[in-house]
This record gives structure tokens, sequence and C-alpha cells, in this order.
């Protein structure tokens, strides 16, 4: 049975993926190879997955303002993640990129959306209507 | 959200196809954030097009063909490579050669081609209140602790605002979100910018966000450590803003509140942090860095005195990073020639995180770039430390500015003094 959950819409789009669901905080500058769109971070738990095209679900992104580059240069190598869904507002720089990439990013509050979000499920995300979908 | 007219007359392509771009971009920023409009900005520090990044360069050179022009004073972030002096650097010609094609690019929009990611050492120099945009965390930090000026921690949209000379009204340029969030007393007591960046760093590392208000400094921090301060914060959190009172416009000497979540910063603290970034070889480095961020005039005095009549030890290699500008003053004082007699290498431009050696770029392979082989990189900067770590994948050593220098003239390391020595 399908869930759904409210979310707010940062960048617009629509989006569907496998998620990628990390506890921890991310660099996009530093934790992540552009070529390739590997975690080489080793304070990321999700050290050695690879993002692309994945539903990337994280509490916060943290670290430098490069970040935008970053997630620009993943979309220019084909590597980036189909989309974004953090717990907090993500820094301006976050958001730059994403517009930058066409990714999608929104931010989850609902308390449920966290307690049963768990890697590999297929998440759609409406982030122009401000839902995200679990199949 | 809530649109002047001639936010809207660049929306329909008034003022040509790149300000229609700029607005359309910064109105959905706008939105994201809830912005109830737009303000003026009085600046904007623009990314540089990175030549060791694929498409980067053209991504400028793009806008630069649409007809885009500042409308604001504009300065650029720092870049690639050299554009005076790649070969000295080690850098392919092609990389040289592709960097300076962004500077053109710059030139014929206006922008002011410092390509520093210390732009206020190279006179631009925003005032309180003035709303910036700034595509550089240390020039957003500065800009809100030191000058009063109103910054968030922008990417590439620091260029639309250029354009535009407009960016949406959120985050740190709205009153509510700059007052303190923490109270942090620091009871340890640096001295010098080598320091000041692991205060910082410790910080930052405490709080990851927010905006510290700074209590338990015996003194008033120099410029240059006020700078170190904020670049160390803005590396190992999302800090964009602290708070010194009697420093920070517009909060007084004795301004304070105890009501504020506490956090303790000790000698500790600090030290912990030197400590973290010594993971290199003590007789095993082979470059030496000074000037993270870009030195100032001041510390290129500094520098300079500390070199002055020693000689770097064989087989190393010394980079002292700095911007056009200040490399020009310095030549003209005669501060260049007893740091060149040494045997330093004074670089503008870029920085060994930002030039070929980071291994973390994506250079198109035509260009021929092969990031060198380095051992260990010494440096008296946790914010360059932190990147070395990061972006060349290299070990590190830490020490003070005067330390780093005893390391170079010696080839071997001086760690920092512990405070009981």
């Amino acid at each position: 049975m399908s869930e759904a959950w409210q979310v707010r819409p940062v960048v617009r789009g629509r989006a569907e993926g496998a998620a990628l669901v990390s506890a921890r905080p991310l660099s996009f500058l530093g934790d992540l190879d552009i070529r390739s769109g590997r975690v080489v971070g080793r304070s990321s738990d999700l050290y050695g997955e690879v993002v692309t095209g994945r539903v990337l679900v994280l509490p916060e992104t943290r670290g430098s303002a490069g970040a935008w580059r970053f997630l620009y240069q993943l979309k220019v190598h084909g590597t980036h993640p189909a989309a974004l869904i953090l717990r907090d507002m993500p820094d301006p720089s976050v958001t730059q990129g994403a517009f930058l990439a066409e990714v999608p990013v929104v931010t989850a509050s609902e308390p449920g959306f966290w307690q049963s979000v768990g890697p590999g499920q297929w998440l759609s995300l409406d982030a122009e209507a401000g839902v995200v979908r679990r199949d | 959200m809530k649109l002047s007219e001639r936010d809207r007359a660049m929306l329909d392509g008034a003022e040509g196809p790149a300000a229609q771009e700029a607005m359309e971009a910064l109105v959905q920023l706008g939105n994201a954030y809830d912005a109830a409009d737009m303000v003026d900005i009085g600046y904007a520090h623009v990314h540089a097009g990175m030549a060791l990044y694929k498409g980067d360069v053209e991504l400028i050179e793009r806008i630069a063909g649409q007809g885009a022009r500042m409308a604001v004073p504009v300065s650029t972030n720092i870049a690639n490579a050299d554009m005076g002096d790649w070969q000295g650097t080690g850098a392919p010609e092609a990389l040289g050669l592709l960097q300076k094609r962004a500077e053109a690019a710059h030139r014929t929009m206006g922008s002011g081609t410092a390509f520093t990611c210390t732009p206020y050492w190279a006179g631009h120099w925003p005032t309180w209140n003035m709303h910036i945009a700034s595509i550089e965390s240390g020039v957003t930090v500065f800009a809100n602790s030191v000058l009063g000026a109103r910054s968030n921690r922008d990417g590439f949209f620091a260029t639309y605002a250029g354009i535009t000379g407009r960016y949406p009204r959120f985050g740190l340029h709205l009153d509510e979100n700059r007052r303190p969030t923490h109270r942090v007393t620091v009871t340890a007591r640096p001295q010098g910018t080598a320091d000041f960046t692991a205060l910082g760093y410790a910080i930052g590392a405490k709080l990851a966000n927010g905006v510290p208000l700074i209590m338990g400094l015996t003194r008033r921090p120099s410029l240059d450590e006020l700078d170190a301060l904020g670049v160390g914060m803005a590396t190992s959190g999302g800090v964009a803003m602290f708070v010194v009172p009697g420093v920070t416009p517009p909060y007084a000497a004795d301004h304070d509140d105890p009501g504020l979540p506490g956090v303790t910063v000790a000698e500790a603290d600090v030290q912990g942090v030197f400590d973290d970034f010594c993971t290199g070889s003590e007789s095993g480095f082979d470059l030496v860095h000074l000037g993270c961020p870009h030195a100032s005039y001041e510390e290129v005095r500094h520098y300079a005195a500390l070199f002055a009549g020693r000689r770097v030890a064989e087989g190393l290699e010394v980079w002292l990073t700095t911007n056009r500008v200040v490399r020009q003053m310095a030549r003209e004082a005669g501060l260049l020639a007893p740091l060149l007699a040494a045997g330093v290498r004074v670089v503008s431009d870029t920085c060994p995180i930002s030039c070929h050696f980071a291994c973390t770029c994506s250079p198109d392979p035509a260009l021929g770039v092969e990031p060198p082989s380095l051992r260990t990189i010494l440096t008296d900067s946790a914010k360059q430390a932190h990147y070395i770590r990061d972006m060349i994948q290299c070990p590190t050593l830490f020490t003070t500015s005067e330390r780093v220098v005893d390391s170079a003239v010696t080839g071997r390391f001086v760690p920092r003094a512990r405070p009981n020595e």
C-alpha cells in the first residue's frame, strides 16, 4: 500500500528513485566524487554508496559554500541524485546548486516520514504539489 | 514575492537575456525561502569560473556572451591557476590559458578581477547595513561579523545578484536572523592568525550552525585575527556570522545575553584542532603553505620579517598565497625581495587546495592535468588543513605562522607551543 507525506517544495520539479537514507549531515564539497557520484567522505554513513539516480534523504547539509559547484558538477557528469529530501532548509549555496542542476529539493517535517523511510524504498516526489509517495 | 517595477521589467527581458535569466533565478530562490521582496545590493563577490571543473569557464563565457554587465561593484573569487605565472606552480599551459579565458569574460562584464578569497584586502570593503551577495563563505562571515554588511552563504547566484543588483530578502538579510543564538565563552588565549583559525574551527565544530556570541576574549583581535576566526567557523560548520561585542556592528562592548545556550571553548579545544591536523611526517613535508585565506598586506609584512635573511631548506617548496593587489603593494614596498631571496614563491589567484593539486576536480582530460604526488603539506591555517585533507587527500601538519617559517627553514616540523611550555 502506498503512503504519502506533505512536504515543502524548495526546488520545484518531479522525480522518483530508490531512497538512499543517511542519519548524518552531508557535505557536497568533500564527501562526494563528482565523476562517479560515490560518497567518499568517511564521516558519512553513506560511505561507498553512489548517489546517482537515487532520492537522497538527509537530515541536513553541511560544509562549504562551494556545495553548489559540486552539486552542479554532478549534473554536468550525469552522476547527480534524482532528488533531495531534507529535514532542515539547506544552505542557500546547496539550493542554488540544485536550481542549476535541476534537481528537485523538498523539506519534510512530518515525523512519520523520518520514522518509516528506509534505504531502497521507491520514492516519488512531486515538488510542485509538495507530496512524497512511497510505493 | 513582491517585485519592483524594474524586477518585473527584467523578468520580461527589458534588460536583455542575461538579466532575464538572472532575475528568474533570483525569484525562484526568493520563493524557496519565502522572501517577502527583493533588496538592492551594493556589491557582489562572484564565482571565478574554475578551469579544473568541466564546463565551468564556459558557464562564465556564456553569461558574458549574452551581454551580461554588472550593475554593482563586483570582485571575483579564487581561481584554479596563477594567471600571471602558472608555469611557476607547475600548472599545464592549457590550464593556465583556459583560466585566463574566464578573466577576459569577467572584464567584459565589468567585474574587478582580483581572483581572491579575501577581496576586502584588495579594497572591496562593504559597510554597515549594505546588502551584498557572496560566493565565498569567508567573505560572507567577514562582511556580516566585522563590517556589518549583510550576506548569505551564496553559490553561483551571487553572479545573478551582481547582474541585477538585486537579491531576495531572506536569511542574514533580515534583522531577526542576525541575533546571537549561542553564547560561546572562550577561555583559551589565542595569539595570531593560526590560533584564531583553530579557535573558529573549534567553535564551528561545536555549533554547526547559528550565530555565536563570543565572550571572554581579553583584547580586541586584529583585523587579520578576526578574518581567521571567521574562516575557521565557516569551514567546520555552516556559521555565516559571529558577534564579538564592541566589534560586530551594531553590538556594543557591554552587550551580553546570558539566557542563550552556552558553549565553552578552552585551550584544549584549540590545541585539539592543531593535533587533529598533524597527521603527516615531521620530517617528510614537501610543501609549506602560508596565506589561507589569501594574505593581507600586514600578513605579507609579517611573513617577510620572519623570512628576512633566512633560507628555505633544501628540497622544500614554500608558497605564500595572496591577491594581486596585495602582491603589487608588497612589491612596491620592498617586501617581496626578502621572501624571494629566502626561496619563497609568492602566488596569486589560487592556492594549493584550489589549484591542480586537488584531486576532487574533474578537468577536461585534454588539459593534461596530473596532480603531483605530495607527501605532507605544512600550513598555518585550519581552513587550508581541512581542505588539504578532503581535496588534496594528503597528510597535513599545522602550527603557528612563526613556527611554520622555522620549520620551513630547518626542514624539521616545530609544533605549536603548549601553554605550559
